[in-house]
């Protein structure tokens, strides 16, 4: 061959190859594969779901959200916006472990032999959660005797609001999964087109859940495995041992015990998220359509203010109040004697009346002002 | 010097340059330059400057009690190396190698001691080879040096246990030991895949300073790109976008994901590299 010829011939494949190469790494797996799996009723994959115990497996979890918030670089505590990813692994038994990446450093949670524990590499500090029987931690859907029974139950309750179906099946972390879909019932007046679950054909675990908002075809909200692998893990992921220089405290064990079952009980933390905000939650509604009311904490956004204010600096823009916070994210309306601030984001909407209160939820703001109404 | 040489004869000559002999006097040459001695030794010095202003910053001029953490852990043996290469992998590696790759082609052309090479009995894939064979050993021994002054400044100033993942696992020392190498390795390899691009371009010019700019703008610009969200589609065909990914050997257990995915890439990189610039050594007329 002439050395010309070779030469080009060369390039030409190479290239190629390297390019293909490149190429073939961006692409999903087998994303749009629907795998065959034996046909299934809801109730059935509910109650197998239900049943169903962690074999060993590490996987590796991301959530990711498209909610459409403003940003809000002001304001603290926002950071969740960001798509985060997390290792777990399980050792099929009562022990786990959890590392929740976040930039360059991590949180860990074991939980083993040694007890429950938690590390943080940002502070270093490591606490030990003595006397949690690492059992309670995780609702053992305490009570479902009758897993068939709790099965029909809960689609009932569903079936209120939604119809529960099997829409198919799909490929999740490489592995065959049932697609559980909750859509809304026509009568619901809800921002959100429906959630999905796929369940794990063989393992019947939740491998992922998203939450899909009417007219757009990505998930506002989804969070599940990205790899899931069923194999024995190593007993020393599950033990756990303070680094030395680490802070090491010990959480109250009565407060830890309580906190549980309490958390546990919707109503119960309602209040209790009440009772930090400085105001009483209601809620109005159930279903998909359910919208959460309250008071708006005075002081929360006169902190926003102070805080913008001290951005800006002597020669920032004038000095901001709590309105103008508010103005500047969200929009001005005023609807049946209501008038206020509206926030929409993909999933949901929020508004702040003028005179202090304030209602959220997945519906389109007629909905919200009813519920304030009704108050 | 008009005397033909027999075919037979010639057959002789190539038989007798064995491959292992090229070499050795590629890496000779190399390694003879003051340039290449001068940037691998500062190259080793960085880390010892990061582990000592780490160690001084502990009670240092604000005589803070409690220093910050990442100050203890990024001094230990096994944080330090790795955070250097991490460090140093956005700039001064790229450029350590991209020097060598320059000189390797564009450097000889302009001196004209390529043609040497050209017209001597060594087929132009052999050349290549030994070229890239120059440049493989200059980027393994620059990784390789940050990463033993790493580790030596790290148990000087912190000693053998103190070895802490940032999933709050110490570490015995063989096991630090092994993830540093790990980790010289895996820059290694990022290194091979800038070199073969270099020495690509380093085969169609004769200034090795374009060689240094072009693929130094690259890695900047590379990394530029990546801080763009909207550009995330064009993420996985950079190659620094795995790069961030060495931090995934200080967790425990190792989170391969990211690395494996890095080799995967420099691979195609390396491929495309090399390839381009046999083509453009076959077909150059010397």
């Amino acid at each position: 061959m002439q050395p010309k010829t070779k030469g080009i011939a060369v390039a030409v494949t190479g290239t190629t190859a390297g390019l293909v190469g490149l190429l073939v790494m961006t692409l999903p797996a087998d994303a749009d594969q629907e795998p065959e799996l034996p046909e299934l009723s809801a109730t059935e994959l509910v109650e197998s779901a239900l049943t169903a115990k962690a074999p060993a497996f590490e996987g590796t979890v991301e959530v990711t959200n498209d909610l459409g918030l403003p940003s809000l670089p002001a304001l603290p505590g926002l950071g969740l916006a960001n798509a985060e990813s997390a290792r777990i692994y399980h050792d099929g038994d009562d022990g786990a472990r959890l590392s929740v990446q976040r930039g360059s450093t991590e949180f860990t949670a074991v939980t083993g032999p040694d007890g429950t524990w938690t590390y943080d590499s940002e502070s270093n500090t490591a606490t030990k959660y003595p006397g949690v029987d690492p059992t309670e931690t995780v609702p053992r859907h305490g009570g479902l005797s009758d897993p068939a029974r709790a099965a029909t139950e809960i689609i009932d309750v569903l079936s209120d609001s939604s119809t529960v179906t099997i829409d198919g099946t799909a490929r999740v972390a490489d592995r065959d999964a049932y697609e559980l879909v909750l859509t809304p019932k026509p009568s619901e007046r809800t921002l959100l087109r429906e959630v999905t679950v796929a369940i794990d054909a063989a393992t019947k675990l939740p491998l992922r859940f998203e939450v899909m908002p009417n007219g757009s075809p990505e998930p506002v909200v989804s969070a599940g495995f990205t790899e899931f692998d069923v194999t024995a893990q190593p007993d020393e992921l599950f033990a756990f041992t303070p680094p030395r220089d680490a802070d090491v405290t010990t959480a109250d064990p009565d407060k830890a015990r309580k906190a549980l079952p309490k958390h546990a009980d919707p109503s119960q933390a309602l209040d209790d998220v009440g009772e930090a905000l400085g105001g009483s939650l209601s809620v109005t509604g159930s279903g998909w359509d359910t919208v959460l009311t309250g008071a708006v904490p005075e002081e929360a956004f006169a902190e926003a203010a102070e805080r913008l204010n001290e951005l800006g600096g002597p020669d920032g823009p004038p000095e901001t109040t709590a309105l103008d916070v508010l103005n500047q994210f969200g929009e001005r309306f005023s609807e049946g004697g209501v008038s206020g601030t509206e926030f929409t984001t993909h999933a949901g909407t929020g508004v702040v009346t003028d005179d202090g209160r304030f209602a959220v939820g997945a519906v389109p703001r007629q909905v919200l002002i009813e519920a304030l109404e009704q108050q | 010097m008009t005397t033909m040489i027999a075919p037979s004869e010639l057959r002789l000559t190539r038989a007798r340059v064995g491959l292992p002999r090229l070499l050795w006097a590629e890496l000779r040459w190399i390694f003879r330059r003051p340039r290449t001695r001068v940037m691998l030794g500062l190259l080793a010095v960085i880390p010892v400057i990061i582990g000592i202003v780490l160690t001084f910053a502990d009670g240092g001029p604000t005589g803070d009690a409690d220093p910050p953490v990442f100050v203890t852990l990024a001094s230990s043996a096994l944080a330090l190396p790795i955070g250097a290469l991490t460090v140093l992998m956005s700039l001064l590696l790229p450029l350590a190698i991209t020097n060598s790759s320059g000189d390797a082609l564009a450097g000889e052309q302009a001196n004209g001691t390529l043609r040497g090479w050209l017209l001597a009995p060594v087929s132009r894939g052999r050349l290549l080879l030994v070229k890239a064979f120059g440049v493989a050993v200059v980027g393994l021994v620059a990784a390789g040096l940050v990463g033993t002054t790493g580790v030596l400044t790290g148990l000087v100033s912190n000693g053998t246990d103190g070895l802490i993942t940032l999933s709050g696992t110490t570490l015995p020392l063989l096991d630090a030991l092994g993830r540093v190498a790990i980790a010289v390795g895996w820059v290694t390899v990022q290194l091979w895949a800038l070199g073969a691009v270099a020495l690509a371009i380093s085969a169609c010019t004769e200034h090795p300073m374009l060689v240094l700019a072009t693929v130094l703008g690259g890695v900047i610009v590379s990394q530029l790109l990546l801080v763009f969200d909207s550009l995330a589609w064009l993420h996985p065909f950079l190659l620094p976008s795995s790069w961030e990914s060495m931090i995934n050997l200080v967790r425990d257990p190792i989170w391969w994901d990211g690395l494996g995915e890095g080799l995967v890439r420099a691979a195609c990189y390396m491929v495309i590299g090399l390839s381009l610039a046999y083509a453009r050594i076959v077909t150059s007329d010397g």
